[in-house]
């Protein structure tokens, strides 16, 4: 088994008394696509937040590439390698959409030109090339979610976590930005995604990790996961006799 | 075009440089001397506040900072007048770390209150400091020649348009910046620390204005704490960038032209009617707010391209995530 590129170790994050993640541990291996799925509230997005840096964990650790980096700042982490979209878009919106990508560019590529040129080639992966110099605040909702996944992408990241890109989207769009997944995993990309929507998450993921009320309640295959009894009653509430 | 804008810029130079040989008015040059401090004062604003989103109240204190560096390097130390000056925009830059820590993790009306703060507190400071004569204020060695002020204020003004154009028209650093204005939360993602950002910005706002406040001071050969290091230079340099168009490097200068000209002749013609004049200077803000939020200048580059769509753009999607749970 490959070294682990994100190990989660027995991490909680409490926001004064409550728990919004408690003890939850999982690894993943390099070019995997991991789910991370659970009911409204059960503490996926703060996980989210915890691994990419935005906050730091009440107790336990990150180890990325075996280094410990719990508690270094979103910047950092970029810089390690993370790359993350927000569930919540963050567009820059007075600004265009190629120069939304430029920002994530410099990154990598400190002269502009190179900056303006890698963020071409995002952009053409992603499918927004033709909407390059419209303001990023003109873009549809399914527009933004892509340039979300643009800027990230622009990171050059070799880890990518995605928070609910595809919720939202009509069907037509749902299954491009699947491909579009498919296709990062193809450049050996590893990804941990947040998807409500259960076809998609189903289709894509190696393994799932199911959180419910901030604990990790089952891990596996999306079968196995699928027929698990808790997870089950997670979503559905108790089987009444 | 950028390109043809900077040849335009060094025309624009050059045309100045030459304003004294034409010029032998020397009330009207001491005129043309200070619509260049303006458009320097107003420019180095933007900075903070149009490329980065914050208001600084203090950008006054900056100029008192540089003002009073360059008296008492001169008067107490001896010190020439170029190395005074400079030491006003060190001392500035200094200043500017020193308050920007604290202050830029306030976002809004909060850093505005808390740098007007600040600039009062140092007013006070020199009203009581003996090094700066208290409110009897400190008088320089005189120098009367217009024209030498007047190249002085070009050079030190015309050198941080450069430098600013530069650095946020062509540099990475200007669209960073914007990013940290447009989502702090979000830059951060694509591997921008906000922070350091944000106190270059403050230093590169305080550093020019620290230098004009040092060239204002030899010129007027006598400052107080009350002209200093009043609200006057903030409000104004508020007034110029809003007026001209926010987040440009053109807006300001169109804006401090515009109202120092406004300024200018209503004194000359019309100083009997004195209170007519903070009159018509708010009701025209007012107006430009309301009218023309992108300033003059954004009026009349945005004509004709299209307006950004009012996407809610927030709610939306938190809207489309809760649908799908």
């Amino acid at each position: 088994m490959a070294e682990p590129i994100l190990s989660v170790e027995s991490v909680s994050k409490a926001f004064g008394g409550l728990m919004a993640v408690c003890d939850v541990s999982f690894q993943m291996r390099p070019g995997e696509i991991v789910g991370l799925i659970g009911p409204n509230g059960a503490g996926k997005t703060t996980l989210f937040n915890v691994i990419s840096g935005y906050y730091a964990p009440t107790r336990g650790r990150i180890l990325f590439h075996g280094k410990d980096v719990s508690g270094d700042p979103p910047y950092a982490l970029a810089a390690r390698g993370v790359g993350r979209t927000f569930q919540v878009v963050k567009p820059f919106a007075g600004l265009s959409v190629m120069e939304n990508v430029v920002i994530a560019a410099f990154l990598r590529h400190p002269r502009r030109a190179d900056a303006e040129a890698h963020a071409r080639e995002v952009l053409e992966l992603t499918g927004l090339a033709d909407r390059a110099d419209v303001p990023a605040a003109s873009l549809t909702l399914a527009g933004r979610k892509r340039l979300e996944i643009s800027k990230a992408l622009a990171l050059e990241p070799s880890f990518l976590l995605l928070d609910e890109v595809v919720a939202g989207l009509n069907p037509t769009e749902v299954d491009r930005t699947i491909e579009l997944i498919l296709a990062l995993r193809e450049r050996g990309m590893t990804i941990l995604i947040v998807e409500h929507i259960m076809r998609v998450i189903m289709k894509i993921s190696d393994r799932l990790v199911v959180l419910n009320f901030g604990e990790k309640i089952a891990e596996g295959a999306p079968a196995e996961v699928a027929s698990n009894r808790a997870v089950i009653e997670a979503y559905l509430g108790e089987a009444r006799a | 075009m950028k390109d043809r804008r900077l040849l335009a810029s060094f025309v624009v130079l050059l045309a100045l440089a030459c304003v004294p040989a034409v010029l032998r008015d020397t009330f009207l040059l001491r005129v043309a001397t200070e619509a260049i401090m303006w458009v320097g004062l107003a420019v180095a604003f933007d900075v903070l506040a149009g490329y980065t989103g914050y208001l600084n109240f203090g950008h006054g204190a900056f100029f008192g900072i540089g003002a009073y560096t360059t008296a008492i390097l001169m008067v107490r130390a001896g010190w020439p007048f170029v190395p005074a000056a400079a030491a006003g925009g060190v001392v500035a830059a200094v200043a500017a770390v020193i308050a920007g820590l604290p202050t830029l993790r306030l976002r809004g009306a909060y850093f505005a209150i808390a740098t007007w703060a600040l600039s009062r507190g140092i007013q006070q400071l020199a009203l009581m400091m003996p090094a700066t004569g208290g409110p009897d204020g400190m008088r320089l060695p005189p120098f009367l020649h217009p024209q030498f002020f007047y190249y002085a204020m070009l050079g030190v003004v015309g050198a941080t348009f450069l430098l600013l154009w530069f650095l946020l028209e062509r540099a990475p650093f200007g669209l960073k910046l914007k990013a940290i204005r447009e989502d702090e939360q979000g830059a951060k993602a694509l591997g921008l620390n906000p922070t350091l950002l944000k106190i270059q910005a403050f230093v590169l706002s305080a550093v020019p204005t620290g230098v004009i406040g040092g060239v204002f001071a030899y010129w007027v050969t006598f400052i107080d704490p009350a002209s200093t290091l009043g609200d006057l230079v903030s409000d104004q340099a508020l007034v110029m960038v809003v007026f001209g168009g926010m987040g440009t490097l053109i807006g300001p200068v169109v804006g401090a032209i515009l109202i120092f000209a406004f300024k200018t002749i209503f004194w000359a013609y019309l100083a009997e009617y004195e209170v007519l004049y903070v009159i018509i200077l708010g009701a025209a803000i007012a107006l430009s707010v309301v009218f023309l939020p992108n300033g003059v200048l954004g009026a009349r580059l945005r004509r004709g391209a299209p307006r950004p769509l009012p996407v809610p753009v927030t709610p939306a999607a938190a809207g489309a995530g809760k649908l799908e749970a």
